[in-house]
């Protein structure tokens, strides 16, 4: 493997970060372990699990499945840039009111996987709020909770 | 490893002639595959700035042209105007999770050619073309020839699916997409894409009679296995089954054993047409008039 490492800025968290990376390595391998952004979790490291879901673009993506390069001059959103060191979000705060975190290694995941879900569809019903969740991976098998917490946001008064 | 990103299609194919090559275009296969270490490029090629790989393109009749670097997400949002858009459509919303489909590409999905994708199953049932390019220019394969076996296609050393081609459906046409498979966005265990043209009010008829069926089976075997000519036919799914027979067993693996994959198939047949059927009936007639 070549040590050539690439230049590239990404702006995680909109705050803007000039790194250096090799070709091969993730954008989760960078929030990581060159950012220290260690909300964003290393489950399957294949793409299976969720636990690792960012925002690219506004866009719900597999962190292990991008290369750092292929992040460059884009915007990144992760768990810790969501409420902004203000609080949490009503996502997070709806997960937390229903209980629907055991261990928590999924939850940020989840969070991220709800977060683009409300972004487009404010009301979503449990057929689309199980869609939405479909490519997380909840080991502690909490996902009654987590699809309650989400119906629950869905009907809220807003 | 190096990493190379042209903006030409041009450039790309001179960068994927050296050995050890690889072309990245979503690479929700090919990332995963690195991490796991299945793959060691030498040299990736990515395909994101290369403009000439993007868009949908619809003929006024109804054809459509399909960049290679459009993604699933984009797919599942395609106007279901006509069926082939439809099909692919509904095939590409349950592609994966929500999370690969911002990412994956058709043109990946096709390339790689998994036993048990998706979209070379409804690029088989739709007649489809693969269109290839090369430092020697374009050519094109229909989709039924395109892939070979297991991971296995057409493409030679230092070619890129530039694009799919699916021809105008005729009028009539409906189509579905079934899949089965153990939880939502897994690889299928078995999945059928089914076109079914339907005239109404057939001469000799009371009603509706399908004059065409053209079915498509993934999951089944090492590639798509198509199953055609079923319309005007007293029992078309019977006849699918008898079809499917010829080509020998289907596999046993973590998902199904052989025996389970040959006792649904024909059920999912069935559910494909009947819901193409439907899906006919259910095209806005201004298309259906149009094509």
């Amino acid at each position: 493997m070549s040590s050539r490492k690439i230049h590239c800025t990404l702006e995680v968290n909109h705050v803007e970060q000039d790194l250096l990376v090799h070709a091969d390595e993730t954008l989760l391998d960078v929030l990581r372990e060159q950012l220290a952004l260690c909300g964003t979790k290393r489950g399957c490291n294949h793409g299976v699990c969720g636990a690792c879901n960012v925002l690219v673009d506004g866009m719900l993506v597999r962190a292990c499945l991008m290369l750092a390069v292929e992040v460059d001059q884009r915007p990144v959103v992760t768990v810790e840039g969501l409420a902004d060191g203000r609080g949490y979000t009503d996502i997070q705060q709806a997960l937390v009111a229903a209980g629907a975190i055991q261990c928590g290694f999924c939850t940020p995941g989840f969070v991220m996987a709800l977060t683009a879900l409300f972004a487009r569809e404010p009301r979503p019903d449990r057929d689309t709020i199980r869609n939405a969740l479909s490519g997380n991976l909840c080991r502690c098998s909490g996902y009654v909770k987590i699809v309650e917490a989400a119906e629950r946001l869905a009907e809220l008064p807003r | 490893m190096e990493y190379l990103a042209p903006e030409t299609l041009d450039d790309a194919c001179r960068a994927l002639a050296s050995d050890g090559a690889y072309c990245l275009a979503g690479g929700q296969s090919l990332v995963a595959m690195m991490n796991l270490g299945l793959a060691t490029p030498e040299r990736l090629v990515s395909l994101r700035r290369i403009a000439a790989l993007r868009g949908i393109e619809t003929a006024t009749d109804g054809a459509l042209r399909i960049g290679a670097m459009t993604t699933h997400a984009e797919l599942a949002g395609l106007d279901e105007g006509t069926a082939a858009a439809s099909l692919l459509a509904q095939t590409a919303r349950v592609v994966a999770y929500p999370a690969v489909r911002n990412r994956g590409t058709i043109g990946g999905s096709v390339a790689l050619a998994d036993p048990a994708a998706d979209y070379p199953v409804a690029l088989v049932a739709l007649d489809g073309i693969i269109e290839i390019a090369s430092d020697r220019g374009t050519r094109s394969v229909p989709a039924r020839d395109f892939f070979r076996g297991m991971f296995e296609t057409s493409l030679a050393p230092g070619e890129i699916v530039a694009a799919v081609r699916l021809p105008a459906p005729r009028p009539g046409t409906g189509v579905a997409y079934e899949k089965l498979c153990v939880v939502a966005g897994d690889f299928a265990i078995v999945s059928v894409a089914a076109v079914v043209t339907v005239e109404e009010n057939a001469p000799g008829t009371t009603g509706a009679r399908d004059t065409d069926i053209q079915v498509a089976v993934g999951g089944y075997g090492m590639k798509p296995i198509l199953l055609s000519a079923l319309g005007r036919l007293d029992d078309p799914v019977g006849a699918a089954a008898q079809q499917l027979a010829s080509h020998g067993d289907p596999p046993g693996d973590h998902r199904a054993s052989s025996a389970y994959r040959r006792r649904v198939t024909p059920a999912l047949i069935e559910r494909a047409v009947a819901a193409a059927r439907e899906n006919s009936r259910r095209r806005p007639l201004r298309a259906r008039e149009r094509s």
